[in-house]
């Protein structure tokens, strides 16, 4: 008998919990005085860090609206959901964020399947979202109210390919990537690319996210005839690879990267093994832009470090869900319409116009690790 | 090129069976897998990290005393979230499930203290890399081959020769038994998880020294790799746990050298599912007899 | 005290059914309707497993290779051949199955922890099939634009239609299990869990069962899986990990081994905890951990547990099966 009254007491009790949980958690529907701006990255799991930045970089555009008087005398809320990375649990938290009436915008995903999973949701919803970090190239066909701030793989792969090719001269090319929807595209773009410039691809390695062996992948590298190096991921594990390099006989090969591998901890983690890596990017702080400046300063002062790319597209994403709003107000087909037909905003990655995919075209920086800096550089 | 994959394999191969040892004495003595073994790992390498980087004690006394730390999480994780389960004599499943609860804790609160990114990790010791006949071969290379032979000796001979070893095996045949023989059952479960998690944390040194990198979720992929070592070599038996680390770490390294690189991780599942299909309990495991 | 709960046992369900029926229509928020589909695709993939591990007591770690397998194979013939969405749902059963089979065949001369590891190898192979045999899964970058189910030329699509199928596809699974797991065929898997030499012993052939149990159990996952697919329009190999297998196990173990009523609680409560906890955001999944270890300590056998299934055996046994609705009740 006992026995089964706590049995239930436990199931009603978690019942109970949940309801009141479930009600309060996410209950705020209906029109009120704050402007909501939502954001869905992955905050746990594999590419949990890139989330962080960019709920960094979106949480200092908003505070520095919020601080000069908010619009319309009106503040502003992010309401924060984490993806974890996750197809499915993307789905989830779109459905979260859409059914909430206050928000006007979503910045997010991250991870290419997450956006695609969300688009859908945001689409039939008629929300807008501005993805900060997928560049895969199915996100162009996304539909209308999706946009990103980042560029497609196929601009900065074909960029990147014609400074390794014709610029420096390489023509053997080993191109390791992640095996993820990332990597994969990156990869493709730049075989595609270097090979329609003459040179050869002859290395071309998986690794998984979150490896920390690539003695393997290196060992291949080696036994090829590759004079140069294209990594198709990120900083963390980019760095790995440059501090492997010595250890597998590939002493001194040039890398070269994409705008993914821009971030201070790529040089922490990779010390003097990175020195030299070549790469291209929308966001620097050598530039000498001022609104780029102000965002560095006012970044490190918040966070007491540099801000990465991811941090830089978020901060550009939100400000112009922000910018929208202040020209339009809320009404959310209004949003979109703006944002569609915007023109050279001044962002921190650079002067952002959208096409008609929502995609943005921007000429990407050219730089190099000097003594533990990335520092811009003609060739 | 062979020979180059060959030294990488047996170099991670290593690493597997150091961690290997913690799952498979685990399950010799409770038939349980302990799935936050992987997780412990991380713990380990964390601790090694923080004591040699923050206390600036030389690492001969900071690794030590981390292995200390993390063998004494390791008992508490026992101590807390299985004991009562256990001694509640509840279904092994049950068990599963708190190491599973056990593990999302850890990676969480791992995340939590240490943030999500990778961590660099220190380098008291110069690397050199040694160039012989086309081979590359590193100082710290050799050492982690060098260091994972000798601990799994010593842990041998300790299992096998001394009297501590004698009450393990005991415990690991019938419980009841070797307490009706006076054994202190308990205590030698708990010297179990410590030194299973010990053992861990040197792995975690290791990996960090050599990788030169440890982050919140690096207990996943080898803390599976390294179950499935223990399966392979046959559970519960120690040098069985040995031949199956190094044994998955070539296989995985000359399928994905030669093969892909992509398909990688099915390379080492794939020969544990062929091996397990002709030797239903692994290479060195024990015949599994059923009782009526 | 036990008439009491006996007599408001009835209207009690009757609330609860009518509660379900009435779900869309009470609430109409697009964020609450998913959570409740997601919770019943989860339902139906943690009935499905208890099948195996609860019935016939054969740990899978790999069950989310079959949820994969039937949502590619849906995916696919949904997207490429433009198969109705019914179809499609039988075509992913069958084809799971079928995978259910030739693994069941040789996986099944293993015992316990074994079987664990080859059906974990299992699944880690099936999640890298799907990322790198590209020209038939698009790889890591997944199937998009999955069509929803439609029917006579009616589109079925929206969030209320999904809703009311999965609570169709899930009580139809759970009446034709209940049915299963109470008839002779049940008897026996649950003799075969309790002592296989047993068993055998008086004339059932223990793999009979488990390839039956098998079979079944993945073609209900694959089922699952191409609802999946066609709700949420998207798949990609991310979601078909270990770490769902690991949290279909757990639905299931935590609701209670060998109970379908444990195994709908398990993943109702399951899917609803994580969104709970939200609240919490930074130290949701750490409190999630620490409230796996604390149920599992204070109620090993879980929500519906192995305790009433073992009266439930005893009670089968003498008075059949009309006694066992007497049960619940004490």
């Amino acid at each position: 008998m006992k026995k089964r009254i706590s049995r239930r007491f436990i199931v009603s009790g978690l019942t109970a919990v949940m309801a009141v949980g479930l009600l309060t958690g996410c209950g705020s529907s209906g029109k009120s005085d704050t402007i909501e701006i939502g954001l869905a990255t992955p905050l746990t799991g594999a590419s949990a860090q890139d989330g962080q930045a960019i709920e960094n970089g979106v949480e200092l555009a908003v505070k520095q609206a919020n601080d000069a008087g908010g619009i319309d005398g009106k503040q502003i809320e992010v309401v924060v959901e984490d993806d974890k990375g996750d197809a499915s649990e993307a789905a989830t938290v779109a459905n979260m964020l859409v059914q909430n009436d206050n928000i006007v915008g979503v910045v997010g995903h991250f991870n290419s399947s997450c956006t695609l999973a969300g688009a859908t949701i945001y689409n039939d919803a008629g929300i807008v979202q501005i993805s900060p970090g997928s560049s895969a190239e199915a996100v162009s066909e996304a539909g209308d109210y999706t946009f990103r701030t980042i560029t497609t793989d196929a601009v900065q792969g074909r960029y990147l390919a014609e400074w390794c090719v014709n610029d420096l001269g390489y023509h053997n090319i080993a191109v390791l990537y992640e095996n993820d929807d990332y990597g994969l595209g990156l990869a493709d773009v730049i075989q595609r690319e270097t090979e329609a410039l003459g040179a050869t691809v002859v290395a071309r390695e998986a690794y998984e996210v979150n490896q920390t062996d690539f003695s393997t992948v290196l060992t291949k590298v080696a036994a090829s005839d590759a004079d140069v190096m294209i990594i198709g991921g990120l900083y963390n594990e980019t760095a790995l690879i440059a501090k492997q390099m010595g250890d597998n006989g590939l002493e001194g090969m040039q890398i070269m990267g994409v705008d993914a591998i821009y971030s201070d901890a790529l040089i922490e983690l990779g010390g003097d093994a990175v020195n030299g890596i070549k790469l291209t990017a929308y966001f620097s702080d050598a530039s000498d832009s001022e609104v780029t400046q102000s965002f560095i300063k006012a970044y490190t002062d918040e966070y007491g470090e540099a801000p990465g790319t991811y941090a830089a597209y978020a901060y550009d994403a939100a400000n112009i869900i922000l910018d929208a709003v202040a020209n339009v107000g809320t009404d959310r087909a209004a949003i979109r319409d703006y944002i569609a037909d915007l023109k050279d905003f001044d962002g921190v990655t650079g002067i952002t116009s959208f096409d008609e995919n929502g995609d943005v075209i921007k000429e990407p920086l050219r730089m190099e690790i000097i003594n533990g800096a990335f520092e811009t550089v003609d060739m | 090129m062979f020979v180059q994959q060959l030294i990488n394999g047996i170099t991670v191969g290593g690493i597997y069976a150091l961690i290997a040892l913690g799952y498979t004495m685990v399950y010799g003595i409770l038939k349980i897998v302990n799935f936050a073994h992987g997780d412990v790992f991380m713990i380990g390498g964390f601790m090694g990290l923080i004591l040699a980087q923050t206390t600036n004690l030389p690492i001969w006394i900071a690794y030590p005393l981390a292995m200390l730390i993390t063998a004494l999480i390791g008992v508490l994780i026992e101590r807390i979230c299985y004991r009562p389960i256990r001694l509640h004599g509840a279904d092994a499943l049950a068990i599963l499930i708190s190491a599973l609860g056990v593990s999302i804790f850890l990676e969480n609160f791992a995340q939590l203290v240490w943030g999500t990114e990778t961590h660099a990790y220190v380098q008291k010791i110069q690397r050199t890399a040694y160039n012989i006949a086309g081979i590359t071969l590193s100082n710290i290379q050799i050492g982690v081959i060098v260091l994972c032979i000798i601990l799994m000796i010593v842990l041998y001979l300790v299992v096998n020769k001394t009297k501590m070893g004698m009450a393990m095996r005991a415990t690991s045949q019938s419980i009841t038994s070797a307490q009706l023989m006076g054994i202190n059952t308990e205590k030698v479960i708990a010297l179990t998880f410590g030194v299973g998690s010990a053992l861990a944390c040197v792995a975690g040194i290791l990996v960090g020294t050599y990788y030169d990198a440890v982050y919140p979720l690096i207990g996943y992929s080898y803390g599976l790799k390294a179950f499935a070592a223990a399966i392979l070599g046959g559970i519960g038996s120690v040098p069985g746990a040995m031949l199956g680390g190094f044994l998955l770490g070539i296989v995985e390294t000359l399928g994905a050298g030669y093969i892909s690189t992509g398909y990688r991780d099915a390379f080492a599942f794939g020969i544990l599912i062929l091996v397990l299909l002709f030797r239903p309990s692994g290479l060195l495991g024990k015949k599994h007899v059923d009782k009526v | 005290m036990m008439q009491k709960i006996k007599k408001i046992k009835k209207p009690l369900a009757v609330i609860g059914i009518l509660f379900l029926l009435l779900f869309p229509v009470i609430i109409t928020s697009s964020y609450y309707l998913h959570v409740m589909i997601l919770a019943g695709i989860y339902v139906v993939l943690s009935l499905s497993l208890n099948l195996i591990t609860g019935y016939t007591g054969q740990l899978c770690l790999g069950h989310a290779a079959f949820f994969g397998i039937g949502a590619y194979a849906g995916a696919l013939l949904m997207v490429n051949v433009h198969m109705n969405f019914f179809f499609a749902l039988i075509c992913s059963f069958i084809i799971s199955g079928i995978f259910g089979l030739l693994l069941g065949i040789p996986a099944l001369r293993l015992r316990g922890d074994y079987l664990a590891i080859v059906t974990l190898g299992f699944g880690e192979i099936v999640h890298l099939v799907f990322v790198n045999w590209t020209e038939l899964t698009n790889g890591p970058m997944g199937i998009r634009s999955i069509p929803g189910p439609s029917l006579f030329g009616i589109e079925l699509d929206g969030n209320q239609e999904f809703y009311y199928l999965i609570l169709i596809i899930t009580a139809l699974v759970l009446f034709l299990l209940n049915r299963l797991v109470n008839s002779g065929f049940g008897m026996a898997m649950q003799t075969i869990k309790a002592d296989e030499i047993a068993a055998e012993s008086i004339g059932i052939y223990p793999v009979k069962y488990k390839l039956i149990a098998f079979i079944l159990s993945s073609g209900l996952a694959g089922l699952a899986g191409c609802f999946y697919a066609s709700y949420i329009s998207y798949i990609s190999p991310t979601t078909f990990v270990y770490n769902t297998s690991v949290t279909i196990l757990a639905m299931v173990v935590l609701g209670g081994l060998g109970s379908l009523t444990g195994s709908v609680i398990g993943g109702v409560v399951l899917t609803l905890l994580p969104e709970v906890l939200r609240s919490i955001s930074d130290y949701r999944m750490i409190f999630f951990g620490a409230l796996m270890i604390i149920m599992m300590i204070f109620k090993p056998e879980g929500f519906w547990g192995v305790s009433k299934r073992v009266k439930n055996i005893y009670k089968i046994k003498a008075g059949g099966a009309q006694n066992e609705r007497d049960y619940e009740s004490r």
